[in-house]
This record gives C-alpha cells, sequence and structure tokens, in this order.
C-alpha cells in the first residue's frame, strides 16, 4: 500500500472518530442506541479481513435496516437516555436487530457459493454441448487431428 | 532340352518339333527377330509363343523342322575327305556365310546337333535359339577364350567362333573320335592355350592333308585368323590361305602358382584369371614381373603390367574398393588381349551378362553386380580398342550402371535381368505358373491370379513385376513408375495408375478381378479424401467401377479436380472449426480459479445489495408510517 493511500485511510479514520465522538456527545440516546443494535457489525469488523470488509458491509446495512424502527420511535418519543434504554430493553428490538445483522453475514457468505455453483453449472453445460460439436466433427472429418 | 514333334494345324506339315525354353535361359530374341525368312542347312525357327506344358504350367517353346535324319554323333565313324568337303564344310559353310550376312551367328555347332537327312546328303545344322548363346557347346568346340566363360556368358561372339566350331567338328569326323575325350573343360581349356588349339585337339592324329590344312586355320588362337565363311565354301581357296600367325612365346622355365605351371603368356593369363587372389599375390611380389623379364623376354609387357600395379592416389573410392579387381582384370586384359573380361574368377564377354545375370547364382550374381556398377566392362572395353567396339561398350556399360542404379523398385539387379534379357519371362512369384515374356501378357496372367489371391496379404505388384514393366515399356510409363518410387506416394494408387496405363495402351478387355484386388485398399486409395460422407460415396463408386473390371474410369474418379479442391476447402473449415472448439474447452477447463473470484465478488455485491434493498425498504416503511 502505497504512502498516500494509508495517509488517506488514517484521515478518514479520524473524521469517522470525530463524527463518532460529535454524535456521541450531541444525541447520546441516539449513539447509545445505534452502539447496542449494531455491536454485531463492530464484532463483524474484528474478524472481517478480506479487502473492503463485504461481510462487514452485508452486516451492517442488514443491520442498519432493522434500526430504521427503533430510531424513529425514539426520534418521535421523548429523546433522552431512559427513551433510549426503554426501547432497548425490548427483548424484540434487539433480536431482530442482532438476526438481520446474523441475515446480512450468511447471505455475505452463502451468496459467493450459490453463484460459484451457478458459473460451474453452466460452464460445464457449455463444455458438454461444445464437446459434442467436437465429436460430430471428427465424425464427419476422420483425418482430423484434434488437440483434445 | 525338351523337345516335341509338333505339326502346323493350318497347313497339315508334321514334320516339324518344338523346343521347350528353360525359364531361367531366355531364347535368343535378335535371332528369333532376324531369322524371318528360312535359312537353307539349318533349322531355322518358324514361330515362337507360349503354351502350357504336360502339367499345365505356362512354358515357351521355338518351332523349327524336324531334324532330317540323326545326329552325327548317332553312328561314330571316320569320314573321308571328299565328305568331309562335299558334306560337311562347303554346306556349313555356305549356312554360316548366311547368317553372318544376317549378323547371326549359330554358336551350337557340335556333333549331336548337326544331323544328316541320308549318307551323301549335305549336313544340316541343328536348333540354336532357344538358349544363351554357346550355352550348351563342350569345351572342346568352343574357342578357350570362350570355354573359360561362365556357359550362359560366352555371348553371341562372332562368326569366327563358329568356323571354330564346325574345324572342330572336321577334326572329330576325320578322326572318327572326339578329341581330348576324358579331359575336363578346365583342362581342355589350358592344354589348348599351353598347345595352341590344333596341336591340342589333332595331337598325334593323322588327318587328311586337306582337312588338317584348313582346320588348322579354322582352328587359330586369333578369331581374326580364321578363315571367312564365304572362303570356306571355296576348300581349294581356304587351304591356299596362310595367315602368318606368331606363335604365343615360350619360356624355358614355367612360373608356378596356386598349383598351375605357366609356360607362356597365355597360360599365364588364364592362370590370373582363374586364381585371382594368388594370381594377385603373384603380380604384387614381383614374381610375374621377375618371370616375364627373364624368363619370357617381354620387357615391354612387364613394365606395362609393373604400372597397373602401382598405386595411384587419385583412385576414385570405388576403384579403390574394388582397385584389386581392376587390376587384376587389367593384367590379364594386357597379358592376353584375346582373353574374356576376367573379374575376381568370373570370365565372360560383354554381351553375355544379360543371360549371366539371369542364369547367375549369389556369388556370381555378386560379382556380375560388381561388373555393372564399376563399369568395368567400359574399362575392359578400353583396353581391347582394336577388337571391339569401345565406344558403344562404354555406353552400354553406363546405361546398365543407370538403369541399376535407378532409386526404388524399377530399378536394382531386376531391371538389368529384363532389359538385358528381352524374352526372359517375368520371375514374379504373383504370376505364378504363368509364362510372361511380353508386355500384353502381363494383365492377363495378373487377373487369373487375381481370382485366387488374397487381397488383403498380397498385392498384386512387386519388384520383378515393375523391373519388367519398366523395361518393356520402353520409357512410355515412366511416369507411372516414377510415382512408385517415390516415397510418400499414395502407393495403391500409383499401382492403378500404372495397371490402367497398361490397360488403355495394351490390354482394353474388362479385369474386374484385379480391378478388385487393386480396390481393395480403399482406404489407402482415398486417403487424400477427407470427408467421411465423400469416402463412403466414393467407395462405393468403386465397387460399381471395379466390377466393370476397367481401371482408367477409377483413376478418374480418384483424380477428380473438382471433388477433391472442394473436400479440401471444406477440411480446412473444418479445422479451423475444431481449433476454435478445442481453444473454448482448453479456457473452460482453465478458468475455474477466475469463475471462483468472479462468484465471490459477485456473491458479495449482491449480499450488500440486498442488505441496501432491506434499507430502502425500511426506510420507506418509516416514511410512509407503516408500523
Amino acid at each position: 500500500m502505497s504512502q498516500g493511500v494509508r495517509e488517506r485511510e488514517s484521515s478518514l479514520i479520524w473524521v469517522q472518530g470525530l463524527a463518532c465522538g460529535a454524535l456521541v456527545a450531541v444525541a447520546t440516546p441516539l449513539a447509545l442506541m445505534l452502539a447496542v443494535l449494531l455491536a454485531p457489525t463492530a464484532a463483524a469488523a474484528m474478524f472481517d479481513r478480506q479487502p473492503g470488509q463485504p461481510s462487514v458491509r452485508a452486516v451492517l446495512l442488514c443491520g442498519i435496516s432493522a434500526c430504521v424502527h427503533p430510531l424513529r420511535r425514539l426520534w418521535e418519543g421523548e429523546h433522552t437516555i431512559a427513551a433510549s434504554l426503554g426501547i432497548l430493553g425490548e427483548p424484540h428490538v434487539i433480536a431482530l436487530a442482532w438476526t438481520a445483522a446474523a441475515g446480512g453475514w450468511i447471505l455475505a457468505e452463502l451468496a459467493p457459493l450459490g453463484l460459484s455453483l451457478a458459473l460451474e453449472a453452466a460452464s460445464r453445460a457449455r463444455a458438454v454441448r461444445l464437446r459434442a460439436r467436437r465429436e460430430r466433427l471428427l465424425e464427419e472429418w476422420p483425418g482430423l487431428k484434434g488437440g483434445g | 532340352m525338351p523337345a516335341f514333334a509338333v505339326a502346323d494345324r493350318q497347313t497339315g506339315r508334321s514334320d516339324l518339333m518344338a523346343v521347350q525354353v528353360d525359364r531361367r535361359l531366355a531364347p535368343r530374341a535378335w535371332a528369333l527377330q532376324a531369322l524371318t525368312e528360312p535359312v537353307e542347312g539349318i533349322l531355322s525357327p518358324l514361330a515362337h509363343g507360349q503354351a502350357p506344358d504336360q502339367a499345365g504350367n505356362g512354358a515357351y517353346y521355338i518351332v523349327a523342322p524336324a531334324p532330317p535324319g540323326p545326329a552325327l554323333d548317332a553312328r561314330p565313324r571316320t569320314w573321308s575327305e571328299s565328305e568331309l568337303l562335299d558334306h560337311v564344310l562347303r554346306p556349313a559353310a555356305r549356312t554360316l556365310d548366311r547368317l553372318a550376312s544376317l549378323a547371326l551367328t549359330h554358336r551350337a555347332i557340335r556333333p549331336n546337333n548337326v544331323f544328316q537327312a541320308a549318307p551323301g546328303q549335305p549336313v544340316v545344322l541343328g536348333m540354336a535359339w532357344a538358349a544363351p548363346p554357346a550355352l550348351h557347346q563342350p569345351a572342346i568346340f568352343e574357342p578357350p577364350y570362350v570355354a573359360m566363360c561362365l556357359p550362359a556368358a560366352r555371348g553371341d561372339g562372332s562368326i569366327a567362333d563358329d568356323v571354330y566350331a564346325l574345324g572342330v567338328l572336321l577334326v572329330t569326323l576325320a578322326l572318327g573320335r572326339s578329341p581330348l575325350a576324358g579331359l575336363d573343360d578346365e583342362a581342355v581349356v589350358r592344354r589348348k592355350l599351353d598347345q595352341g588349339c590344333f596341336t591340342a585337339l589333332v595331337g598325334t592324329g593323322r588327318l587328311p592333308a586337306v582337312i588338317a590344312d584348313i582346320a588348322r586355320g579354322m582352328l587359330a588362337d586369333d578369331p581374326e585368323h580364321r578363315p571367312h565363311p564365304a572362303l570356306l565354301a571355296e576348300p581349294s581357296a581356304a587351304r591356299a590361305r596362310r595367315v602368318a600367325a606368331r606363335p604365343s612365346r615360350r619360356a624355358p622355365r614355367p612360373l608356378h602358382f596356386a598349383g598351375r605351371q605357366a609356360w607362356n603368356a597365355r597360360a599365364l593369363a588364364h592362370a590370373l584369371a582363374s586364381a585371382p587372389d594368388a594370381g594377385l599375390q603373384a603380380l604384387r611380389s614381383g614374381v610375374v614381373d621377375d618371370w616375364l623379364r627373364r624368363h619370357l623376354g617381354d620387357v615391354g609387357l612387364a613394365t606395362r603390367i609393373d604400372e597397373v600395379m602401382r598405386p595411384r592416389s587419385g583412385d576414385a573410392p570405388q576403384e579403390t574398393q574394388f582397385g584389386e579387381a581392376f587390376q587384376a582384370m587389367t593384367a590379364v586384359a594386357l597379358i592376353d588381349p584375346l582373353a574374356p573380361l576376367c573379374w575376381r574368377g568370373l570370365a565372360l564377354w560383354p554381351d553375355g551378362v544379360g543371360p549371366a545375370l539371369a542364369a547367375a547364382d549369389v556369388p556370381a550374381t555378386e560379382r556380375l553386380t560388381e561388373i555393372v556398377t564399376t563399369e568395368a566392362i567400359g574399362s575392359w572395353a578400353s583396353l581391347h580398342a582394336d577388337r571391339c567396339d569401345a565406344t558403344t561398350l562404354r555406353s552400354e556399360a553406363r546405361q546398365n550402371r543407370a538403369w541399376f542404379g535407378l532409386r526404388g523398385p524399377a530399378g536394382g539387379i531386376e531391371r538389368l535381368l529384363y532389359a538385358l534379357n528381352p524374352l526372359l519371362p517375368c520371375a514374379s512369384p504373383l504370376l505364378g505358373r504363368s509364362w510372361v515374356a511380353r508386355l500384353l501378357e502381363l494383365l492377363p496372367a495378373l487377373e487369373r491370379t487375381a481370382a485366387t489371391a488374397d487381397p488383403a496379404t498380397t498385392r498384386p505388384i512387386d519388384r520383378h513385376v515393375i523391373a519388367f514393366v519398366a523395361a518393356r515399356s520402353e520409357r512410355r510409363l515412366d511416369l507411372e513408375i516414377a510415382a512408385l518410387a517415390r516415397t510418400g506416394e499414395n502407393a495403391a494408387e500409383a499401382e492403378l495408375r500404372l495397371f490402367a496405363a497398361l490397360q488403355v495402351r495394351l490390354h482394353p478387355a474388362p479385369l474386374p478381378a484385379l480391378a478388385k484386388w487393386l480396390t481393395t485398399r480403399s482406404d489407402e486409395l482415398l486417403a487424400g479424401w477427407h470427408s467421411r460422407a465423400r469416402r463412403e460415396s466414393a467407395t462405393a463408386r468403386l465397387k460399381e467401377l471395379a466390377e466393370a473390371g476397367q481401371l482408367a474410369p477409377i483413376v478418374k474418379l480418384l483424380q477428380d479436380a473438382a471433388e477433391r479442391i472442394a473436400d479440401q476447402r471444406e477440411a480446412q473449415a473444418a479445422t479451423a472449426e475444431l481449433a476454435r472448439l478445442d481453444t473454448e474447452l482448453a479456457a473452460l477447463a482453465n478458468d475455474v480459479p477466475e469463475r471462483a473470484i468472479l462468484a465471490r465478488r459477485w456473491g458479495q455485491e449482491l449480499a450488500a445489495g440486498i442488505g441496501l434493498l432491506g434499507v430502502v425498504a425500511a426506510l420507506l416503511a418509516a416514511a410512509l408510517g407503516l408500523d
């Protein structure tokens, strides 16, 4: 990795840190809720060492989709730490958010596998068609010398 | 030779005989061709051709008048001078004169081949055309330089050789017994060379004075000293003829080597020719040189021999390989200019090479082959330029070498055999019991063979058939024959083209069995065709044409240019498509890692996309106030 890229990433981390700090300072209940509901994303970020962290992206996006409803309730209700803890205290809120995150992770793991199987099947079908054509060709032209 | 009484069905003439020809000893083609009209005093050939023998095998016969009476050896007796002159010498001399005018020789004058209808009648010379010249002549009746040759290699010789044989016949009849009886051929030759022919044959016998004088001239050692038959027809003139022939100088002491004694140069040459290894040793050791100088007193000859034996640095490799044989041949030719070509123990006259090859066993064939490949006849002719047509002989030697050296089956020993023996039957095992001496007889014989041959294991052509066709076609089929010799050529198609050309030119009748035999290997014939469909169609057509028995349409089918071009073009397109298919298959086999990477990338993007859709759906639900 070049020196310039490293410097840009380091700056981005600093910006993200500042944004998070600002969020904690300005909207502590919101930050608390996000911290709890998106905890699986942080865990996924610790284990995903792939370039671009594709599993983290899927877990984050799925987790966010499950956070929208609790955040709306918090925004429309009292914007306090107690309200935030109250919502978080409802078992189905955390369960739904973490299940969505788990679904994202499973999706990130299974989608490549499924696609791989599909591509392999398509390749084999094409190879079968090509070989059949080749056999017909050799039968019609016995003197041909094929490499396969 | 087997002879049979035969009758002419057309004329009813029954005083005829047919002499059967030996398969390895071809009849004298030139004599049979030249004797179109019967010659008085001789059993002239009336017809010749093939017919089955008693076992049903192919055989060749020469038809001539039957002998008018018994042979002269049937009742041995002493003939009087007048009988010899009137009933033997004059008629035989006139007959020989007529033969000489036709550029022919008889070469078979001996008591059992000269006939007399009745006492007081002129003798008739017997058949002499069914075998190579002088083949059956005993050594006594031939000059020593002919008798020492292989029997089949004695050549046509000259009319002087017939005069010699007639002289021996006169002596035999005058003595009432065969001279030199009890001696083997080698001893007869040695005796004649040592003592001179007349002395050796007559010895102490008493001849009528006229006969003795005439026979002395007829038995001269040098053919040029013998009287011409025209002169012999007038015995008084022949008797008056005196030739100042210098007798061979006799040394006071003989030269001993290889168990032989040589008293004169002629005997020395014969000893060198008969025992070449010992002779060469004697030449190299200087023994011969010393004997020639000190005892024979011929310093000039000794000097010439010394020059021959001295090694030369510029010798060509071929000459070096056979250098010793060349040295011995040259030494013999220098010592005795009358001697035939002597090569490693084998003696022959140049025009006897062809018959000798046909009759020779393996060792003799090897030496005859050496003579051909080294053009020894040309070298020998150069040493005898005053006694032979050296230019013609050199040219023939070069031609023989060229035939022998031809690449492929059209050359080699077989080509020489048939080129030098115009009536020799083809010796191919394919022809079985058939007698095929002329080109137009080949295809019918092969058609008969084809009826019983196994096409899977045998082909209708071999080296003998090819050489036979090449020799008999006289360059008219050179293209077809050359195609057989080329490596890589479609052999089956080349064979077919050759036989088709033969059929068109010589035998237009259908040959269904041969055609089927030739087209059995249709795979090979159609090897140049690529398309299976075209091959199957052509194979079916081949079968139809083969059943019709005409070979030229089969060749035309195989050489159809338009079909071949279309086939070639389509084959190229198929080749290109096959290459494309192979490339694609190889890419599919090799792209597995790339596909895995692609699947992972797309799968991850898909997972992110689904997550994003979830976010959008949740946001929409929130915006629309849906719980």
